[in-house]
């Protein structure tokens, strides 16, 4: 377990970095600044605000300029988000805020958002598809199962559309939009699971229906042993083990899934500050949204590979 | 151990979901404000020295105030239901302006205090003044301070020999701060020894070449005759001492040559040389309650910039100390504003609470006021439907003509102008029979009723109307006979043989369907062909400023009510004209009004001048904005102007009326 750890840091070094770099020139490489404006800037204020954000050095300078805040800080940065590390530096739009200051702000949000999201799919997904293999081939069955095709078909923005026209303005139960309560979660955290919650369900249906063929189900229904017990205590954690292998991926979907949908429902969440950074050419911010999601994909999937080892013993982790 | 982490899991799982759960509800039930309104996109900066933009002109509105504020008259709406505004006294009690326009007297009012009890003094915007034309501030609406005397020059840093300058040196208590400064010593240039040019590799790229010649200008070094300090005043003809600076240079000395001998000088690191700014440039505090402020010419709209954001105070103290830009965080800030700032969440909300100390807090009704950042025109539709925001600022474009229908609806024309811009150094585009030809065979009534649908206002003129005492110059009328026969006249009847034209535009909805109709109707009636193009928005910026374009869509939005904000880009090698059109006539026109007193005169000047223009047709102007915006009915006190300046302690709310409780 510990050389697996081991080696998967250095593979996740090894690739913030590769990441690092290739995004540092596939943003500069794009036309426009993140200084111009309509109404252009006379040239001397101009190269002001360059020399002010270093702008006006050569690419590579800044290249390893950025390298060397990222990894040791940079202690005579202006803003209160040098105190902490990784300095990712300061937001070239967003004058106020330091880009470390802008992702702790957003990422709680993001987070609680995915991570309610998670639950209510596995919840959801998990209980749908148990009850699809238990009642395979019934009408019950059938109908969990287009619903679940849907959910992964439907893109998340037209769900959040119909939820915002069913449940905000025909029967008005939540909020439109914002952040805070918890009626202001419930909307856009279930718009963000449905699809995951199909895929699970299709998932656990299939694992199911795998396991309750198996000898030791059988073993245990002679014994006679109830249904709800058979399934819960003996089929549920054995059916589960797609469903964990496939977390890793629904974390990533949830994390990007989200873009659009803090759009809509105005959350102030990491992915709208990704997105207006890309487009108004904010590197610093898009460079730590970027390293931020990749830091976080590759800890969740570790942590899905390393769990097989503890959840399933007939996986062992030298052989990892 | 690998039994209980089986066991474990399910468990794990429950309680992760448990502290999410928490963590989500823990961003805590805010009480309600009084008053929410949607701002648009996230406010990019508190601080008014460095704002630019419309939503931070809402903020900053209510946050500070300036020697005068702009508020609506007490008049009813004119013919398109626009309240004219007047710059009124704000800090400033009184304002005298000499005969010649060019000096301004401010008497600041003795009521006037900062947040923390301070009082507000002439010396505070000298200050802000001075950072906001300080290069290091990087102010991006720095230029509305060139109006005062040597105000272009200082920001711009250029130095002649003879000036009295001052020169910063390398201590300062921050290095990465520009405030506070470090040692200033004060004198006279006496000559600038530059070392030779290096020469630049002619393929280099435009940004390499401007770079060596920034470098280059770094390395200069300033003989200066550096004046003594008597009794904190600096003695300006008393006997100096020849010093040398440079910000970096490569030898250690610098030859001066004087009274047929010459000195080498040992060169001292300096962080700026710039043109004294107490003593040269025009503005000064003569006492704690009185600024002056001198400006090249008379200029009319003065005040009205005077209102404007950029010229708001700002606390020194809290500047010096704090620092750009901690100084802007909730906990630091000091402002001197209507509202104080509460507390302000990233993408979500600025709350801002009464300003108790305010000057005129008696006649605020507002207690408590959300600034909610929502960008999506379609959530802050919904955010209004549903009572969560009382104050709508955009809207889906394709539903406006449904909400026109609503009580809640206000809008009204704009002080901006939505055109195309024609490369006149791109064949055909040079000769202007074929541009004529180009604006009169498209019919704007058509495109602004059947495309826009927002009551836009068709245009003939590029300044829009409603600005007092002025009357746009109309160009040509939508003429699809004459603009055919300008064009065969040209040479090319029926459009043959015309090369094609593109249109470029940055990719947005309305600017693709309002470039469709043109090409229809440039098809139909001229026969002409015309390519669409657009570009992202940053790339389409980039594109215009290199001229890389035939036709391309642009807007603009009036600084300040006066016909020059909207006339003076057009002048040669204007840093905003961007059409290659130059005429030596329009730039003379342009100077002249500037230096007119007589405002009927100027405004006359004006009128001719945009009457070239509209001949010329570096420009086609399609319409005049409208703003649209929706606000709830128990709201008081909206008004609706050319500006679109709604200032939130004029607001009031309806007693009977109780706000939703969806909020």
């Amino acid at each position: 377990m510990a050389t697996f750890l081991l080696r998967r840091l250095l593979w996740m070094i090894g690739t913030i970095w590769v990441v690092f770099t290739i995004t540092f020139f596939l943003m500069r490489s794009v036309p426009g600044g993140p200084f111009d404006r309509e109404k252009k800037i006379p040239d001397q204020i101009k190269r002001n605000i360059e020399a002010y954000y270093k702008l006006d050095r050569p690419l590579s300078e800044q290249y390893f300029y950025a390298l060397r805040r990222l990894l040791f800080g940079d202690p005579s940065s202006r803003s209160q988000g040098a105190r902490y590390w990784p300095d990712f530096g300061p937001s070239y739009r967003i004058e106020d805020f330091s880009v470390n200051e802008i992702l702790a702000q957003g990422f709680p949000v993001s987070a609680s958002l995915g991570i309610f999201a998670l639950v209510f799919a596995l919840a959801l997904g998990t209980t749908a598809g148990v009850v699809s293999a238990i009642r395979r081939y019934s009408a019950e069955d059938v109908v969990l199962r287009f619903m679940a095709t849907a959910g992964i078909a439907v893109p998340n923005f037209v769900l959040a559309s119909l939820a915002i026209l069913t449940f905000v303005f025909t029967i008005p139960l939540f909020p439109a939009a914002g952040w805070g309560t918890l009626k202001q979660i419930l909307l856009p955290a279930v718009c963000l699971s449905l699809p995951f919650a199909g895929y699970i369900s299709r998932l656990t249906r299939t694992g199911m229906m795998e396991v309750l063929s198996l000898d030791y189900i059988r073993t245990a229904h002679a014994k006679g042993l109830p249904e709800r017990r058979v399934v819960l205590r003996h089929a549920l954690r054995g059916a589960l083990l797609p469903v964990v292998s496939f977390l890793g991926p629904a974390a990533v979907g949830v994390l990007t899934g989200s873009l659009v949908l803090e759009k809509i429902f105005n959350l102030p969440g990491m992915g709208s500050h990704f997105v207006e950074a890309a487009t108004q050419r904010d590197y610093p911010l898009a460079m730590g949204a970027v390293l931020v999601y990749t830091f976080l994909l590759f800890v969740m999937n570790t942590l899905v590979d390393a769990s097989y080892g503890l959840i399933d013993p007939r996986v062992k982790m030298s052989q990892q | 151990m690998y039994e209980l982490a089986r066991k474990a899991f399910p468990f794990v799982v429950i309680v992760c979901g448990l502290a999410a759960l928490a963590w989500a509800v823990s961003f805590g039930t805010l009480p309600p404000a009084d008053f929410s309104f949607a701002n648009g996109d996230e406010v990019r900066t508190l601080d008014p020295a460095k704002a630019s933009g419309q939503p931070e002109h809402r903020v900053l509105n209510a946050l500070f105030e300036g020697l005068l504020r702009q508020l609506p008259v007490d008049a009813p709406p004119d013919q398109n239901g626009n309240v004219p505004l007047e710059a009124v006294p704000g800090m400033a009690e009184t304002m005298e302006i000499s005969p010649d326009g060019k000096t301004y007297t401010f008497k600041i009012r003795s009521s006037a205090v900062w947040s923390n009890g301070d009082p507000v003094t002439a010396y505070d915007f000298a200050f802000s003044w001075h950072r906001t034309l300080h290069p290091e501030t990087a102010s991006e609406y720095a230029y509305q301070l060139f109006y005062l005397v040597n105000g272009e020059k200082y920001n711009s840093g250029k130095l002649d020999e003879g000036d009295r300058i001052e020169i910063e040196l390398r201590d300062r208590r921050d290095e990465r701060q520009a405030f506070p400064r470090g040692t200033i010593l004060r004198g006279i240039l006496a000559s600038i020894v530059q070392p030779p040019k290096p020469t630049v590799d002619p393929q280099a790229s435009k940004e390499d070449k401007a770079r060596a010649e920034s470098d280059w200008k770094r390395s200069w070094a300033y003989v200066v005759d550096v004046k003594p300090t008597v009794n904190s005043q600096v003695a300006w003809d008393a006997p100096g001492e020849l010093r040398a600076f440079a910000v970096e240079s490569k030898t250690k000395t610098a030859k001066y040559e004087f009274n047929q001998s010459t000195r080498e000088i040992p060169i001292e690191s300096c962080l700026w040389l710039l043109l004294d700014f107490d003593s040269q440039v025009g503005v000064k505090a003569v006492d704690d309650r009185t600024l002056v402020a001198t400006l090249k010419n008379s200029t009319p709209f003065f005040n009205e910039l005077a209102a404007y954001y950029t010229l708001f105070p700002v606390h020194r103290a809290t500047v010096e100390k704090f620092g750009a830009p901690n100084w802007t965080k909730a906990e630091n800030i000091v402002t001197n504003g209507p509202f104080r700032l509460k507390f302000r969440r990233f993408r979500d909300r600025i709350r801002l609470e009464k300003n108790p100390s305010y000057w005129d807090a008696s006649n605020i009704h507002l207690n408590v006021v959300d600034v909610m950042a929502v960008k999506f025109e379609t959530t802050q539709l919904n955010m209004f439907m549903t009572g969560q925001i009382d104050w709508a600022t955009t809207m889906p474009r394709s539903v406006i003509p449904e909400l026109q229908k609503l009580a809640e609806y206000h809008a009204a024309p704009q002080l901006s102008t939505y055109f195309y811009r024609l490369n006149v150094a791109r064949p055909p585009l040079n000769d202007v029979r074929i541009r004529r030809a180009l604006n009169m065979a498209i019919d704007k009534q058509q495109l602004c009723e059947h495309v826009m649908r927002a009551g836009e206002v068709p245009a003939r003129s590029l300044v829009p109307p409603g600005l007092k005492g002025y009357q746009s110059a109309q160009g040509d009328p939508y003429d699809p006979e004459e603009a055919r026969r300008l064009l065969a006249d040209a040479g090319f009847p029926n459009g043959r043989g015309l090369p094609r034209l593109e249109i470029l535009y940055n990719t947005m909805d309305a600017h693709r369907t309002i470039a469709e109709v043109v090409q229809q109707n440039w098809k139909t009636n001229l026969g002409v062909n015309v390519e669409l193009r657009n570009l992202e928005w940053g790339v389409y910026l980039d594109s215009q400023n290199k001229k890389d374009y035939q036709i391309c869509r642009a807007g603009w939005i009036g600084d300040y009510p006066d016909p020059n904000t909207f006339l003076d880009m057009w002048v040669t090698d204007g840093g905003q004209n961007n059409t290659n059109w130059s005429n030596p006539t329009y730039d003379k026109l342009i100077a002249d009004a500037a230096a007119e007193l007589n405002p009927e005169k100027r405004m006359n000047i004006f009128h001719q001048a945009e009457a070239l223009l509209m001949s010329e047709v570096p420009i086609i102007p399609f319409y005049f904005y409208v703003h649209p915006n929706l606000v709830n009915q128990r709201v008081e006190g909206f008004t609706t102007n050319i500006q679109d300046v709604h200032q939130l302690h004029v607001l009031r709310l309806r007693p009977d009326v109780k706000a939703q409780s969806n909020r």
